[in-house]
Order: structure tokens, then sequence, then C-alpha cells
């Protein structure tokens, strides 16, 4: 079966990729490596650090793909690998950013797509102060919103947290970015 | 107008070429250590026999090989006698069966009137030396 360069949401080569079919790894990495590297960046902020992990992810994705239950899982299952690769590099760092702080439960619409937010281009920059601003544990779960449209639910396996939690955060992350893009 | 997805990838498209890199660099040599390592899996199998047959040889048959050697001989010679013994002969058999039959019939029949003549007699004129009876009539014949 011939794979396609980048693989697609809808047909990722996941079998494939189970029985050590190089070509459906390529396009499983080729698929996720940039959304990969963009989340880790924007948690760590340091480049050589982002490739080491998002390399540190894609070993791990290989040696342990077998215990992944259900292949249209795989996105945010490589996502959550790559989540623990950051918060174990925070660990060893002793860092003081804290990814499980909790935040009151807050009701809100979240029927909203990351695509229903459009920004003019001199709003890009302001968009990317605000997400540097964000407390860590919101950007996280802003990023793994807008870069693949998790689910909640996703969202709160790959961060392991409760879902109550990662609506409250999703709901002061959105409120605080449109705020600022209402103030300019 | 972009999305936030779109503004976030188009930030970081820089580190493509490097991203390429590492994803080439998993996928030729993670996948090749993982196929090696379920061959090196089979192999190691396979040598650890092997190596187990090895050391029987080294420390059980080649010190003393003489011995086995003589104890092979000996197995050798007496499989040998044993299959030179084994009677050739069931065809054989089958030809000469009948006459033989006959003649040990013959030989059967004789040898029984022999024995009928003698033990007979023997059966019939034999005595009871003791008959017992009950204690209470020995008793009735001293009273009387």
């Amino acid at each position: 079966m011939k794979m396609p360069e980048v693989a697609d949401n809808e047909h990722l080569p996941v079998a494939q990729a189970r029985t050590g079919e190089p070509a459906a790894w390529d396009a499983l990495f080729r698929r996720y490596q940039l959304p990969l590297y963009v989340y880790v960046f924007e948690l760590t902020r340091h480049e050589q650090a982002s490739l080491d992990l998002v390399q540190e992810t894609f070993i791990a994705a290989v040696k342990h793909l077998g215990g992944l239950r259900g292949d249209e899982k795989f996105g945010s299952w490589l996502f959550g690998i790559a989540h623990q690769k950051c918060v174990q590099r925070w660990r060893k760092k002793g860092g003081h950013e804290i990814l499980f702080d909790e935040i009151p439960e807050t009701p809100d619409d979240f029927g909203d797509s990351p695509d229903d937010l459009l920004m003019r281009r001199e709003q890009e920059m302001e968009f990317m102060n605000l997400l540097d601003q964000l407390p860590l544990p919101q950007r996280s779960v802003l990023l793994l919103h807008f870069i693949e449209d998790f689910s909640l639910e996703e969202i709160a396996r790959i961060t392991e947290t409760q879902l109550g939690t990662v609506k409250s955060r999703l709901h002061y992350a959105k409120r605080a970015l449109r705020k600022l893009l209402e103030q300019k | 107008m972009k999305t936030p997805r779109e503004i976030l990838l188009a930030r970081h498209r820089a580190a493509g070429p490097k991203l390429e890199a590492i994803r080439r660099a998993v996928v030729t040599e993670e996948l090749n250590h993982q196929v090696t390592k379920s061959q090196s899996r089979a192999a190691g199998l396979v040598s650890s026999c092997l190596d187990g047959s090895k050391v029987f040889w080294r420390e059980l048959i080649f010190p003393s090989r003489q011995i086995w050697a003589g104890l092979a001989a000996i197995w050798i010679l007496i499989f040998a006698a044993n299959v030179s013994q084994r009677d050739p002969a069931p065809a054989g058999m089958v030809k000469a069966f009948p006459s033989e039959i006959m003649s040990f019939k013959e030989q059967q029949k004789l040898l029984n009137e022999l024995l009928a003549d003698r033990s007979l007699p023997l059966d019939i004129e034999r005595p009871k030396l003791f008959s017992p009876r009950p204690r209470t009539q020995i008793v009735e014949t001293v009273v009387v």
C-alpha cells in the first residue's frame, strides 16, 4: 500500500506503523512534526530543548505504539508523550512554573472552533505576546485547542488533568485573549 | 486574516529543516534498531541453543571421548548381533506348518496314552489313611 507523504487526520496509517513500516512512520511524523514542535517550543521557549523533546517523543512513540488503544487517538497520544517529556524536563530543572495548579471550574460556551477566531496581520504580534504572558497551564490548554483542535476530553487526557480544570483553563485563556483583541 | 493555528505554525516554519532531519533520523535509525532488536532476539535464541550444545560437547563428550567411542562401538556390536540372531523365517514356517503339525499331534497322542496307563490305577488304588470323624462319635465308642 502506497503511503501518502503527509497523513491526514482521517487516514492516519497507524495500523501500518504498528507493523514497523517505515513509510507509515514517516507519514505520521511528517504530519505531526511541526505542530508538536510548536507546542513544545511555546511551553519551553528553548529551540534546542524543543528539538530534543520532539526527537524523544518520536522515539518513545516508535517504542510504545503497542500500548496505544484506538488508532484514531494517535494524535492526542503523541501530544500526551510530548507533554510528559516537557513536565519531566521541568522537574529535572526544578522549574518554578507549575502545570498542575487548580483553577475553580467555570461554565462557559466552548462550542466555538479555534478557526472562528481570525486575526488581522497587526494582531498577530499581540496574540503571540499574550500567549507568552499566559500562565503555563492555560497556555498549554490553549495551544492544544488552537494547534490541533483537540476536544476537551482529549486535552484532559494529554495534560492528565480533570475535565473541569481544562474547561476553566480554556475559559480564562480565551477570555484574556478576547479582551486583548477587543482593546486593540 | 489568519487563524491562531496558521499564525503559530507560520512562526515556527523555520524549524522545518531541522525537524525533517530529526524525522529522517528516527525513521531510519530507530526503526532499524527496533527491527534488528527483534532479529537479534531470535538470533540470540538460536545462538544460545548452539552455545548449549557446544558446552554439552565440550564439557561432557570431548574429555572422555574414548569412553564414549567405546560405548558406541559396544552398542553397535550388540545391535548387529541382535539383528543377525533374529529368525528370518516367517515364510518358511508357513511352508513347514502342516507336516510339522501332523507329527506334533502324533507325538502328543502317544504321550497321552503312555501317561494315562500309569496315572489311572494310582488314583483308584490309593487307600485313605485317615478319615476324620466328629469328636463326639469317638467319645461314645469309648463309653460303650
